[in-house]
């Protein structure tokens, strides 16, 4: 059985898309079988952060609507032979998609792959309510301030009320925190919520804590996911999430601000 | 058809009770004087039961009953945790001994005396509990999410997160922290109560009185309660 894990926050802007790509990804470096979901139909981003966008031929949609078989639709990585993208559509919008076939196209995956990936798209509407239907485990995506906890929440809430597994009384869905664009610097000057106070808030597992980094525009606009930039710390933190993902105990890093040394200093490093 | 006139009833009143704490005559009647000369029609005629339990000599029960009355008290009985002896010395002299449901270990050899006034049914008295049961909730109420107990007491074992709300007939308790709103006494219910383990209240309301989270800076962050007293809300340490 495969793992459906979506990646959801609520608000936009988060950095769902970028952890949805650099979690599976780093999944997929590790040997398992994974395919990634752009449940953002009418905004397709995943594809270009993916760096398949050249390659999209057939999307979710045709799918859904039968215009295409699944095995059109699926890009296979370039990198990683192990990892699919299952683009969506830049010509419809959300009201697209629908339980049933969305169900069946889920299914039909699970039988092949290990991991599905489910990126959402912003918001609390018919679109974000459909990529987590079916999950089984939610990466809930957070920024360190107020409006975006509060929007986490929101998430959250409907995880445990609108889901399949809360529709069937099942085990509810399993909830972890992604912190992105952490800044240490600025948690000590007290421009940012800590991650304790994420964590108070909300009070779900802590999953892993993105630093803030610069490395993350760059991935994005080359279209390499972050997490294959092994030498930022932005892409060392999304390795530490597959892990803790794939169980592993690995301690949080980045978490408080770098002192800076006197030769930074005084060349401005 | 015998006693169709008349008809003999338990009921109970309030009774004004004079508490004795000496047996010197003079002392209780400069005493006596100073308080009634402060509301001479207050006192006039009100009937007065006295209580000798902290009178550990002996006293003229006869000069007390002149006393009280020439303060035109209407003198009732006795009353105290007292002796079985000093009991029936007061019932010989023609007294009566007034027994009060609330007991003290050493008048428990008395209570069973039947007596001419009696504070009957102490629970008839008083308003009787309100008998709301508990609805209990498991888990974080999230933004956005509503929970109603309906004729209930709402008890949350979680937190509640700014944007959620919560609503109760009766009591609303939070086994965590309190960010969203709170409404105990949601159909009218002056005095429910609102507990909390950490104060950060969107607005709480009892009863239709609200205020918003700058009134509850005092306790804010702290372990509280909210309460209603005279239609003003009152915020009170927890812990």
């Amino acid at each position: 059985m495969a793992r459906i894990i979506v990646v959801t926050s609520g608000k936009g802007g988060v950095g769902k898309t970028t952890s949805s790509a650099a979690v599976g990804l780093g999944l997929a470096l590790k040997g398992h079988k994974v395919v990634l979901i752009d449940f953002d139909i009418g905004l397709r981003n995943l594809d270009l952060i993916m760096g398949c966008e050249r390659r999209v031929v057939y999307d979710f949609v045709n799918v859904i609507n039968g215009e295409a078989t699944l095995n059109q639709a699926l890009i296979k990585d370039k990198r990683v032979s192990s990892l699919s993208i299952l683009p969506a559509s830049q010509t419809r919008d959300k009201d697209a998609l629908n339980k049933e076939n969305v169900g069946k196209v889920l299914e039909e995956l699970g039988e092949s792959y290990d991991f599905i990936v489910c990126d959402s798209p912003a918001g609390i509407e018919a679109g974000a309510m459909m990529a987590l239907y079916y999950a089984d485990e939610a990466i809930v995506t957070t920024n360190p301030e107020v409006s975006s906890v509060r929007d986490s929440d929101r998430i959250l809430g409907m995880l445990a009320s609108r889901s399949r597994r809360a529709e069937l009384g099942l085990e509810p869905i399993k909830e972890h925190l992604l912190l992105t664009r952490y800044s240490p610097k600025r948690v000590e000057e007290g421009e940012m919520l800590s991650v304790e106070d994420v964590e108070d808030i909300l009070s779900i597992p802590l999953l892993g804590v993105i630093p803030e980094s610069q490395a993350v525009l760059k991935a994005s606009n080359a279209g390499e996911p972050v997490i294959l930039d092994t030498e930022s710390d932005a892409g060392k933190a999304y390795q530490d999430v597959v892990d803790r993902l794939l169980g592993e105990t690995v301690e949080f890093r980045f978490l408080v601000a770098e002192k800076k040394g006197i030769f930074s200093r005084m060349f401005g490093g | 058809m015998a006693d169709a006139n008349i008809e003999f009833k338990g009921s109970s009143f309030t009774l004004s009770v004079l508490h004795l704490k000496t047996s010197i005559l003079a002392d209780i009647h400069a005493d006596l004087a100073k308080k009634v000369a402060q509301a001479p029609d207050f006192f006039y005629l009100v009937p007065v039961v006295v209580n000798i339990e902290k009178i550990t000599c002996s006293i003229d029960y006869q000069e007390v009953k002149a006393l009280i009355e020439a303060f035109k008290f209407t003198f009732v009985g006795f009353t105290g945790a007292v002796t079985k002896e000093q009991r029936s010395l007061i019932r010989e002299l023609g007294f009566s001994f007034v027994n009060t449901t609330k007991i003290t270990t050493s008048a428990k050899a008395v209570v069973a005396e039947p007596s001419t006034v009696e504070k009957i049914a102490e629970a008839a008295a008083t308003p009787a509990p309100d008998l709301y049961t508990d609805k209990v909730h498991r888990g974080q109420i999230r933004s956005g999410q509503q929970i109603y107990a309906k004729s209930q007491n709402l008890v949350i074992i979680g937190s509640v997160s700014a944007g959620a709300e919560v609503i109760a007939d009766g009591n609303i308790h939070v086994y965590g922290s309190l960010r969203g709103r709170a409404i105990a006494g949601a159909k009218g219910h002056h005095k429910a109560q609102i507990y909390c383990q950490n104060l950060e209240a969107e607005l709480v309301s009892i009863n239709g009185n609200y205020w918003l989270s700058e009134s509850m800076e005092q306790h804010w962050g702290a372990p509280a309660f909210i309460h209603l007293i005279d239609s003003e809300l009152m915020s009170s340490k927890l812990i």
